[in-house]
């Protein structure tokens, strides 16, 4: 700020209270940076006659400083974070709308810019604003809820319990993702002079589970398998979202093995449902017993295969 | 310094903002904060929100109802301009010819 916090404001030493006041107010419409994203020079202005008031609205301050005893700087602000620095930011939870930010399709943003031209020009009628008196669409209100895996997946009805103590049913549609938002149409902040409610933005937050994971469409998970059932082959029953289904392991299959079910991943939308991708692991059993062991011993002497021979070629290139 | 702020480190940051006062701006849902399991939290940019409606309820000696239809506005106009941003860079990127039929189409609206 200027060493003349009068000269900030437009104002002389003899001004009155009211008229810091007043001279306050007129800039801080025309100088608040949140007021005016779009304006530069804003944010040094409103610091500067923000100080400047800071100083001259309390009558002691304002003598002391008129008698010489501070100066205008011992009213500095401490630097201070504006709204229009996080209202731009993607993901601002007072967004009134979507926006793009959730990966939407483009045609998404037109489809919903005429909506929202339909709903304000029915509401309005032909007259337009003047004649009604003003009307304004309810805030967006946003929710985060957390969801297990499974309903995420396969979808689910649920509940989610308002601040102010109501509950809001929230259908979760088939295949929703960590971080998806749904919007509940008309479960926003109630509109301004007759007009539409906003709508409710609930963000999810998806629980890992234990067994199953997820890539896009495709359910991941790691299956067991003995050792021979790894060298016979076999039926065995697998897991899947939907129950359990039979996987034939065939004879002979490695660990790291990647067996695909068709049609068993997530369903979302009319679009083909993903697959559930089975990754075998073999394990040992608990014992190694003697049998086992005497068997091995002979089959190692006639049968030595070397499955790291291309590994340190590879290495060596 | 953290993200998350509970009610009694909101009033710390914002010295002028009184309990009651921000249960005002709760109440209207102009500040909807987080919420967890331990109660509500605030983010920054609900301490810069609030702010912003500390300037607007004391310097301009806004009420509570005009405050909420100018929160609704700043909002609306933020998301417009963020919107607008959009389309410009998505504009930005296309070939020379698809800018100038854009270009056109505007002069001539």
């Amino acid at each position: 700020m200027s060493d003349d916090p009068y000269a900030d404001l437009g104002l002389t030493k003899t001004a009155s209270a009211e008229d810091i006041k007043k001279a306050y107010r007129k800039l801080v419409r025309t100088s608040h940076p949140d007021l005016h994203p779009d304006d530069p020079g804003a944010e040094a202005r409103f610091k500067s006659i923000a100080a400047a008031h800071d100083l001259l609205k309390d009558p002691e301050t304002r003598a002391r400083f008129d008698a010489g005893e501070i100066d205008a700087t011992g009213a500095e602000r401490p630097d201070r974070r504006y709204y229009r620095d996080f209202a731009d930011a993607p993901g601002n939870p007072y967004q009134q709308r979507r926006g793009f930010d959730a990966g939407g399709d483009p045609d998404d943003f037109f489809a919903e810019f005429l909506r929202q031209q339909a709903r304000g020009g029915a509401e309005r009628g032909p007259q337009g604003f003047g004649d009604r008196g003003f009307t304004a669409p309810g805030a967006d209100l946003r929710y985060t809820m957390e969801l297990p895996f499974l309903d995420a997946a396969r979808g689910a009805k649920t509940r989610i319990t308002l601040p102010g103590g109501g509950m809001l049913d929230v259908q979760i549609p088939q295949g929703t993702v960590d971080g998806q938002t749904l919007r509940l149409r008309g479960k926003g902040a109630p509109g301004y002079g007759g007009g539409p409610p906003g709508d409710a933005l609930v963000t999810m937050t998806v629980h890992p589970h234990p067994v199953f994971r997820r890539d896009g469409d495709d359910i991941l998970i790691t299956l067991p398998i003995t050792i021979d059932e790894a060298i016979l082959g076999a039926k065995v029953p697998v897991p899947t979202i939907d129950g359990t289904v039979s996987l034939s392991i065939p004879s002979g299959a490695s660990s790291g093995r990647i067996l695909r079910l068709r049609g068993r991943g997530v369903r979302r939308g009319k679009s083909e449902p993903g697959d559930q991708r089975v990754e075998l692991k073999i394990m040992m059993p608990a014992r190694v017993d003697d049998p086992l062991r005497s068997f091995m011993k002979t089959w190692q002497e006639t049968n030595a295969y070397d499955p790291r021979a291309g590994l340190f070629e590879e290495v060596a290139k | 310094m953290t993200d998350h702020f509970t009610e009694d480190d909101v009033l710390a940051a914002i010295p002028r903002l009184t309990r009651v006062q921000l249960f005002t701006f709760l109440e209207a849902r102009i500040v909807v904060p987080f919420h967890t399991e331990t109660g509500l939290v605030y983010r920054p940019v609900d301490i810069a929100r609030m702010e912003l409606l500390c300037d607007l309820t004391e310097d301009l000696e806004l009420g509570a109802d005009s405050l909420s239809v100018v929160m609704s506005l700043i909002d609306q106009l933020h998301t417009a301009r963020r919107d607008l941003r959009v389309i410009i860079n998505a504009i930005a990127v296309q070939p020379p010819e698809v800018k100038a039929r854009i270009a056109a189409t505007v002069n001539g609206a």
